[in-house]
């Protein structure tokens, strides 16, 4: 049997619980997803499969600010698993990145242990910001219909696969904002987009800014 | 490829490299005299005889990764990459053969790699350790490391001939050359014919 048969036999139990009782109910958890989430990551083989990822992450998974490429160190393994099995599963586009995440190049089981690795990074503080002038807006809007599911401090649910966004860079948060208002990131979380439908560009920009320099304590 | 579209390898080419590999008095290297007369016979006419090929279409052997060394030797020798000069030479080693010819090129000394066109270098530096992030070319440096020593899994660059780096890309490109970790294929697509050129200089000058 080859490695990728056996993982799949031997994931097939896991996945089905996690289909029928896991957080994400509401959603598309597919096979695939549930069976990378029933991988225990190790970050050290996670550290290994990284490498393929390093020439857009950079090696301190600190992204590109500019190119919006995010940063990823420090964040939850279940929204890293879900954002790639959405890529590879064609819910959300990525067209730069897809060909260097398909199974040939990365086995599924590889994308938990990455996951992992990612989590234990140290978060950097040198991410891409706004211009700040819209700061208290910002807030204001945060506070109001963001800190609910992303928390009080940006940190974020790995449970319910809301993302960190505390530290993310300015530019691929509100590309991804304004993505998700116009319905061209497909991936969204349904209730975010409804309760940003109605935000003017300015607002997106202003919350965006307000994120990118939320610093959460380290649990 | 370009290389093919000669004959044969010169035989001042071949009488050459006999002389210097007598010369480099190679025997002394472990002591390994069948391991000597493999790389004299297989591989010395192309490559050199220290794995450093002074014809830019051949590629520099010497200090490259041996893991690397390995699986190219095998993917000749079992159809994965195709040449109709190494399949033929591969096709009778065994794994021993290999495991000696890689070990042995991978501990030569690289010499340094020559630069043909230096205004491309400041444009392949940034290719190599920025990428190009509009069309979506990863830095070259995530997995062939800064100096281009490579690593593990992936192949040293440093020093190569830009002529054979360049035809790689190409294969890569045409989906001739498919062996291999998959991602070279995307980002060869996405090389513009200036970039790759660049890029090949900027590793040829990487020591």
């Amino acid at each position: 049997m080859k490695p990728t048969m056996l993982f799949w036999a031997l994931t097939a139990l896991a996945a089905a619980p996690a289909l029928a009782v896991g957080p994400a109910q509401t959603l598309p958890v597919d096979a695939e997803m549930a069976a990378i989430l029933a991988v225990k990551g190790d970050p050290v083989k996670g550290k290994d499969a990284y490498d393929i990822c390093r020439g857009c992450h950079r090696p301190d998974a600190s992204g590109k600010a500019e190119a919006g490429y995010p940063q990823l160190a420090g964040q939850h393994p279940q929204v890293i698993i879900k954002q790639m099995a959405d890529v590879r599963a064609g819910r959300r586009d990525s067209h730069k990145m897809l060909d260097f995440i398909v199974e040939e190049v990365l086995p599924a089981e590889q994308i938990a242990h990455i996951a992992a690795y990612l989590h234990s990074l140290p978060v950097p503080t040198t991410n891409g910001k706004g211009d700040g002038r819209m700061l208290d807006l910002g807030k204001h809007l945060y506070d109001r219909d963001c800190a609910v599911c992303h928390g009080q401090h940006g940190e974020g649910n790995g449970e319910k696969f809301y993302p960190r966004v505390a530290g993310q860079h300015y530019n691929y948060l509100y590309r991804e904002s304004r993505e998700s208002r116009d319905k061209g990131r497909r991936n969204s979380n349904p209730e975010m987009v409804r309760v940003i439908r109605h935000y003017t560009d300015d607002d997106l920009k202003a919350v965006s800014d307000y994120m990118s320099r939320l610093a959460p304590p380290r649990p | 490829m370009p290389w093919m579209k000669r004959k044969a390898v010169p035989r001042t080419l071949i009488f050459g490299f006999g002389v210097v590999y007598a010369s480099l008095g190679l025997s002394a290297q472990g002591g390994d005299a069948k391991l000597m007369a493999l790389v004299s016979e297989t591989c010395a006419a192309c490559h050199g005889p220290d794995g450093n090929s002074v014809v830019p279409d051949f590629p520099i052997l010497a200090g490259q990764q041996k893991s690397y060394l390995l699986r190219e030797m095998l993917d000749y020798k079992e159809g994965r990459r195709h040449s109709d000069v190494m399949t033929p030479l591969m096709t009778p080693l065994g794994q021993e053969d290999m495991n000696k010819l890689a070990d042995y090129f991978a501990a030569q000394k690289p010499a340094p790699g020559a630069v043909s066109k230096p205004e491309l270098l400041a444009l392949g530096k940034r290719i190599y350790l920025e990428g190009n992030t509009k069309s979506g070319v990863p830095s070259c440096d995530g997995c062939h490391e800064e100096n281009g020593e490579g690593s593990k899994k992936f192949p040293r660059v440093a020093g190569q001939h830009v002529a054979y780096t360049l035809e790689q890309i190409a294969q890569y490109a045409s989906g001739k050359r498919s062996n291999g970790v998959k991602v070279m294929r995307t980002i060869a697509e996405r090389l513009t014919k200036e970039e790759a050129e660049a890029v090949a200089e900027y590793m040829a000058s990487l020591k």
